[in-house]
């Protein structure tokens, strides 16, 4: 019986705090640092090592790669690369597998679309997603030829 | 109005009566919608969050654009539904529900049917709707729906019965069945009502009044974590609706008829407030009864089938005869 009075009080109480809801359509919503968030990818890093294809456990990464046009330089560059956010499950992996930082996270995750077609995310969109990266990228394995900014 | 129904029936009558019933229909489903509208508020703002806010201003089309959607619906009816029983169920659900309304007076004035029986003719009516529960449970030939029209059925008859039973004390002390004359043998301030002297059949009224409603903490018919939906699992669309009409309608219906038992009717709290129209005291008094219910479906959580039938037939039917007991004994003294 008290007990029953006790909830009848907290509703009451709770009826005129501060609401704990977000207005997220209206405005965004920022994620914490580090949130996996759709890739931005940067060519220029890349050296085309294929390990974010070989680690995606759902095979949603796509790359080609090319020869180096500048004949003194060895090594390839990067020609398509491809994401299919259809089956990509923001696993993390690529990212923290890529040895150059050249695909790292960013904050936004809004994906809906009307058309499966708008998923499938090629180069150009990936290197200009470019808003919101995450500052600490792969901070656990600091090893490897990239330049850490943190 | 009154005399209208004193005099002779002609087609002018029967005609003003007929605009009069779309009237009351009409002010009836406006309620409904806002009840509706104010019952997500009020347990959005219990639990922290803002309640319908995108339709229209402050929400305030959320119920409207509910409805429409659910009368735009396809009218679905099973292949292997009883499809009679299944049309007719909604509608004995709901015609109880509204024309229960008619026996309410809400002002000195504001009387559709002074009925000497006004008491009996509310508590009659609305078992009806029972049969209409059980009978679209059975028709929908679910068992989820069977299970509910079943539950809905045990619950409501032996809630039935305290609800009666928590109301003889109010009429031994007015000696009348009619609801207009229950409100004018309560006084003009709040300590002559009937919920001071008749505590005990207040609270009894109440819960099982909240039980009758099949609303939380008492919602096991409906039950949607256990029963899918209950006794209108088939229904969709417009039937469906009347449904949920009939169950809102009874909010009404039973707010009112608390405000009219117990809460003074259209009387001020205080003989000097009085110079303040009585429907503005019974619409406040009637606002806060419907506030309550909101307010406990908010707060309590659903209660176990036999803890329900233990409450009812042990707890508060009990109570309830021990109240007509000492009612009777005290006015036996005092007399």
């Amino acid at each position: 019986m008290k007990g029953l009075l006790q909830g009848l009080g907290v509703t009451l109480k709770t009826m005129t705090q501060k609401k704990v809801t977000y207005a997220y359509p209206d405005v965004p919503l920022t994620m914490p640092d580090r949130f996996r968030g759709i890739q931005h990818f940067e060519p220029d890093k890349c050296i085309v090592c294929n390990m974010c294809v070989k680690v995606c456990p759902t095979e949603c990464i796509s790359l080609t790669g090319k020869a180096n046009p500048d004949p003194e330089k060895k090594g390839k560059v990067i020609e398509t690369y491809d994401i299919n956010f259809e089956i990509c499950i923001l696993c993390d992996l690529c990212t923290e597998v890529c040895p150059t930082e050249a695909v790292v996270m960013t904050n936004h995750f809004e994906l809906s679309t009307y058309s499966r077609d708008d998923l499938f995310k090629d180069m150009k969109w990936l290197t200009d997603n470019n808003t919101l990266v995450r500052k600490e990228n792969n901070y656990a394995f600091p090893r490897g030829g990239a330049k850490k900014d943190v | 109005m009154l005399d209208l129904v004193g005099q002779p029936l002609t087609w002018t009558h029967t005609l003003i009566f007929a605009a009069y019933g779309v009237l009351l229909l009409l002010i009836i489903l406006g309620f409904v919608t806002y009840a509706i509208y104010f019952e997500r508020k009020v347990i959005g703002w219990m639990q922290g969050r803002y309640g319908p806010n995108r339709t229209g201003p402050f929400g305030l089309l959320q119920t409207v654009a509910d409805v429409f959607k659910l009368l735009i619906k396809e009218d679905t009816i099973p292949r292997k539904a009883d499809r009679p029983l299944f049309i007719l169920a909604p509608v004995i659900t709901f015609i109880p529900s509204f024309v229960v309304v008619a026996t309410i007076p809400f002002t000195a004035n504001l009387i559709h049917a002074d009925l000497n029986v006004g008491l009996l003719y509310y508590v009659a009516l609305s078992g009806i709707s029972t049969i209409g529960m059980i009978l679209g449970g059975w028709a929908s030939n679910n068992k989820y729906a069977l299970l509910g029209g079943m539950r809905s059925a045990a619950q409501m008859i032996s809630y039935e019965v305290p609800l009666v039973i928590s109301v003889i004390g109010v009429i031994m002390m007015t000696g009348t069945l009619n609801l207009h004359k229950i409100v004018e043998a309560q006084g003009d301030n709040f300590w002559n009502w009937n919920f001071l002297p008749q505590i005990v059949g207040f609270i009894v009224f109440m819960i099982a009044g909240v039980s009758e409603l099949n609303r939380t903490p008492f919602d096991l018919p409906e039950a949607e974590s256990e029963l899918v939906a209950g006794y209108h699992v088939e229904y969709s669309g417009f039937r469906f609706a009347f449904f949920m009409l009939a169950e809102y309608v009874y909010v009404f219906a039973i707010a009112s008829l608390t405000t009219v038992l117990f809460l003074g009717g259209w009387h001020a709290p205080f003989a000097l407030l009085a110079f303040i129209p009585g429907i503005v005291w019974f619409l406040l008094k009637f606002s806060i009864i419907v506030f309550f219910f909101f307010w406990i479906r908010a707060t309590m959580p659903r209660i176990r089938i036999d803890q329900l039938m233990g409450l009812g037939w042990k707890v508060l039917l009990p109570l309830a005869l021990l109240n007509i007991f000492i009612t009777a004994i005290y006015m036996g003294i005092t007399a």
